[in-house]
């Protein structure tokens, strides 16, 4: 896409937005019938695409400038190659953000006037001010970093690389101030004694913004749009491996596989507890929204949201499995027999600790710090813990890497397994019979306490993994573009299913405003006012991350088949891993 | 082969172990077949882990396998989550009308649509009462109708004089408060204490007072929860006065002893 041609799309979304303050100025205007979806599902269905394209840009960025300053400091030209590839893409996802967030106001307008309104009067000045000030800025500065890649380098890198933070500075100022209206719809602001209405009346714009789950949201969405953007990073690499013909295209794209699943990895492990952070404060807000979400109308979205992110962590230690096998002498490689002694306890211990000490209480961590800790050499480094290599030296054993990682599926197994199981196969709590009830004597297991363990357990046996695949590449030498071919297939899996397990719980976030459009201050009086069944709701949400595959898919292949032809320095001779 | 074989058959040993298992210990069969389920995703797991690898493919050939790939998991997705149990939005629907119908009322779209209802009911009787008038003449329907006989023009605004108590059980489900509290032995899952003997500590006012402002009354043993205000303070700006008397007064009937509804302490 030509440059004259983002700008007339950016210029489109502009307009769109302007209009749309505008048309919601306009007194009395009757919302549209939207054909076959109904209203509410054709705003849910812009309004996610929105979302994901915006998670994209956010995303991306963040690790484009954090890889083309390890390819500066290491003078390494893959990071370099990788960061400006996956920019290439941000570019053109980038038109489609704002277009689709143009297309989102005006369906929005279309089919909610009245609320509309009222919620641009609410945000006024964010809406017609700082958030059009941000996406001018934001795009001003995206197409500079783009276009001034090849001109800033050698001595002017640093100039370069203090652009892309700039860039990230401000992706992330407009990732918090649209965050400040999201979050609003689900806890406005409110104080003790006096009612939400009363209270909105007197309220400023902070207080709007900062509202009780604004943090959490900016937190949990932080890491989401990295783990995305990583997940993503990955899915191009595994289209382009799949496409390339020649070994220094294969390694290359296998190396870059390997560095978007990484950093998918490394910021998923951190979103369970994001996401409980969020559920958390939300509960907080109105305990009566924690049984709609665990027991009730939402529980079984949170069953398949437990069976996506186990299956999640399957596949990402499936494809640290299948790295190893590319490295030579990765057999030798060997670990205490803590590790699997304390993967083996995890779950049991956790249990019965956060049981006898609930969150927030940090008693929980004086038992389970030692136990976390035991396996691994960092001990040594924190003075608090220094006994615990102690322990260590009374038990020499160690164990081969093939035995531990074994032990770490079979454990990521048994944590799916507590993290999926109900309390009862019934969709609400109202409808609960014996014949469907976990025995009384086994309830704990539906539990938060067990449920946060299995989540440790998970994140546990990741750490692991990547622990001794660190040790295996520092012993052996590894072969880029010689890892088995069903590794591109699980680099997809994991793009789709992240992106399938966002659209979920966007659905479940706005669900919990029930039948409001703003929580408990401005209800939605139309027809379509309900929880929608978790069907229903996969469908759509398939549906939506299939579209946002066919522009993505599109997008790559527009942009990076033509580097085909350019050519780039070989990098595919086998090296001792040790020496990157 | 022989190692799928093996793999399956540990993973059909340990889930015929589980499923003994949970019978023992007396788990529903769904959670029996759940286990055997996971049993079998184990040995999937370790089956996967060990097979051969798969060889490069390109061109044509690995799009229509990427394509194929897509449309598995969409099915997989799809299929997974239809297999859980499913809500009935029609269970929440009617609900959602009766609480939101006083609000509808309130608003002015709401306004204008009860004068447009009121205009038509009246228009009605007009024409009910015409054709009333053609019938039987003049005099005799103005008669009938001082007498309150038949020909008097039905009420248009009925005092709602209907069950106080159902009332008040219909509000326990619409405001979902079954959620926290146990009551006749269903509900609850210990978030809030259990109010079956409720009445016997607390009067119907102080009820009302509970409901409406939820730390004026402490129920013992929940001081943590108190203390965070774990009981929404928004059933004063949710709920009608009526509905909130009708909830109390409800409640005010519950004076079972023999079940140990925590004693309320006064704290306003």
């Amino acid at each position: 896409m030509k440059t004259w041609q983002r700008s007339l799309v950016a210029a489109c979304a502009l307009l769109a937005l302007f209009g749309g303050v505008a048309y919601a100025q306009a007194p009395g205007a009757s919302p549209v019938d939207f054909p076959y979806t109904g209203n509410r599902t054709a705003v849910w269905i812009v309004a996610q695409l929105h979302i994901l394209f915006a998670a994209f840009i956010l995303g991306a960025p963040m690790f484009v400038v954090m890889s083309e300053w390890l390819g500066y400091r290491k003078q390494e030209p893959r990071y370099d190659r990788l960061a400006k590839e996956v920019t290439k893409v941000t570019v053109i996802l980038y038109s489609m953000t704002a277009l689709t967030g143009g297309l989102f106001i005006f369906v929005l307008l279309a089919t909610y006037p009245q609320f509309t309104t009222w919620f641009i009067n609410q945000f006024y000045l964010v809406f017609a001010v700082i958030y059009p000030a941000l996406f001018i800025s934001e795009t001003f500065l995206l197409y500079m970093y783009f276009y001034t890649w090849d001109a800033w380098k050698g001595e002017k890198k640093s100039r370069h690389i203090a652009l892309g933070v700039l860039l990230n500075l401000v992706g992330l100022i407009t990732l918090f101030v649209i965050n400040g209206p999201t979050s609003f719809m689900n806890t406005p602001v409110k104080a003790e004694g006096i009612s939400p209405q009363e209270f909105l009346a007197t309220a400023t714009l902070w207080d709007k913004v900062a509202n009780y789950s604004w943090m959490p949201l900016n937190l949990h969405r932080i890491v989401g749009n990295v783990t995305f953007g990583g997940f993503v990073a990955g899915m191009i690499a595994a289209y382009m491996y799949m496409g390339a013909k020649k070994d220094e295209e294969r390694a290359y794209y296998d190396w870059m596989g390997f560095v978007g699943n990484l950093i998918g990895v490394g910021a998923m492990l951190f979103l369970p507890f994001m996401g409980y952070l969020l559920a958390y404060e939300l509960c907080d807000y109105d305990a009566s929204i924690c049984p709609y979400m665990m027991a009730d109308q939402l529980s079984m979205f949170f069953e398949m949201q437990g069976a996506m992110i186990g299956l999640m962590f399957l596949a990402s230690n499936y494809y640290i499995w299948l790295s190893m096998k590319r490295i030579e002498g990765a057999d030798k490689v060997r670990m205490t027999i803590l590790a699997p002694i304390v993967m083996v306890l995890l779950p049991l211990v956790m249990t019965k600790v956060m049981t006898d000490y609930p969150v927030p209480d940090p008693m929980s961590l004086a038992f389970l710090l030692p136990l976390i800790l035991a396996p691994f050499t960092l001990a040594r480094f924190i003075p608090l813990v220094r006994f615990i290599p102690l322990v260590g030296r009374f038990i020499p054993q160690t164990v081969s890497a093939r035995t531990v990682i074994k032990v770490g599926f079979l454990m990521v197994v048994v944590g799916d397994a507590i993290w999926l199981t109900p309390h009862g196969f019934v969709p609400t709590g109202a409808k609960m019979v014996a014949e469907l009830e976990l025995p009384s004597e086994w309830n704990f297991l539906a539990l938060m306490p067990a449920k946060n363990s299995a989540a440790f357990t998970l994140v546990f046996v990741t750490v692991v993994n990547y622990v001794i695949y660190n040790r295996a590449i520092r012993q052996g030498t590894i072969v880029w573009g010689k890892i088995d071919f069903v590794s591109q297939f699980v680099l997809i899996f994991l793009a789709f299913s992240s992106i399938w397990t966002m659209g979920l719980m966007g659905a479940v976030r706005s669900l919990l405003r029930k039948y409001y459009h703003t929580y408990n201050l401005l209800p939605d009086f139309t027809a379509e006012s309900f929880t929608p069944t978790l069907s229903y709701s996969a469908w759509w949400v398939t549906g939506i991350t299939v579209v946002f595959f066919a522009v993505v898919s599109f997008a790559i292949i527009v942009t990076l088949r033509p580097s085909d032809s350019k050519g780039h320095a070989p990098e595919a001779s086998p090296v001792p891993a040790r020496a990157k | 082969m022989w190692n799928v074989i093996k793999k399956l058959l540990i993973g059909l040993v340990v889930g015929g172990v589980l499923v003994g298992l949970t019978r023992v210990f007396e788990f529903p069969f769904i959670f029996q077949m759940m286990f055997f389920a996971y049993a079998m995703l184990g040995s999937a797991v370790f089956i996967l882990l060990d097979a051969p690898a798969l060889k490069p493919m390109g061109g044509i050939k690995s799009v229509i396998v990427l394509v194929a790939f897509y449309i598995v998991l969409c099915t997989a997705f799809i299929a997974g989550a239809s297999m859980w149990p499913q809500y009935d939005p029609q269970d929440e629907m009617g609900k959602i009308d009766k609480i939101l119908k006083p609000k509808r009322a309130a608003t002015e779209q709401g306004k204008a649509e009860e004068l447009i209802a009121r205009a038509k009911a009246l228009d009605e009787q007009v024409k009910a009462l015409t054709v009333r008038l053609k019938e039987l003449g003049g005099d005799q329907a103005t008669k009938e109708q001082a007498a309150g006989g038949s020909g008097a023009p039905p009420a248009t605004t009925g005092a709602a004089t209907g069950d106080f108590m159902k009332m008040g059980e219909e509000q326990w489900q619409l405001q979902e408060c079954y959620n926290c509290h146990k009551l006749k032995g269903e509900g609850g899952k210990k978030r809030g204490p259990e109010l079956d003997n409720i009445g016997t500590y607390l009067t119907v006012d102080e009820i009302k007072r509970k409901i409406l402002d939820p730390k004026s009354f402490m129920a013992e043993g929940y001081e943590k929860d108190w203390e965070k205000g774990k009981m929404p303070d928004k059933y004063k700006d949710l709920m009608e006065d009526n509905d909130v008397v009708a909830l109390a007064s409800w409640l005010g009937t519950f004076k079972n002893t023999a079940v140990p509804t925590p004693k309320p302490i006064k704290k306003k």
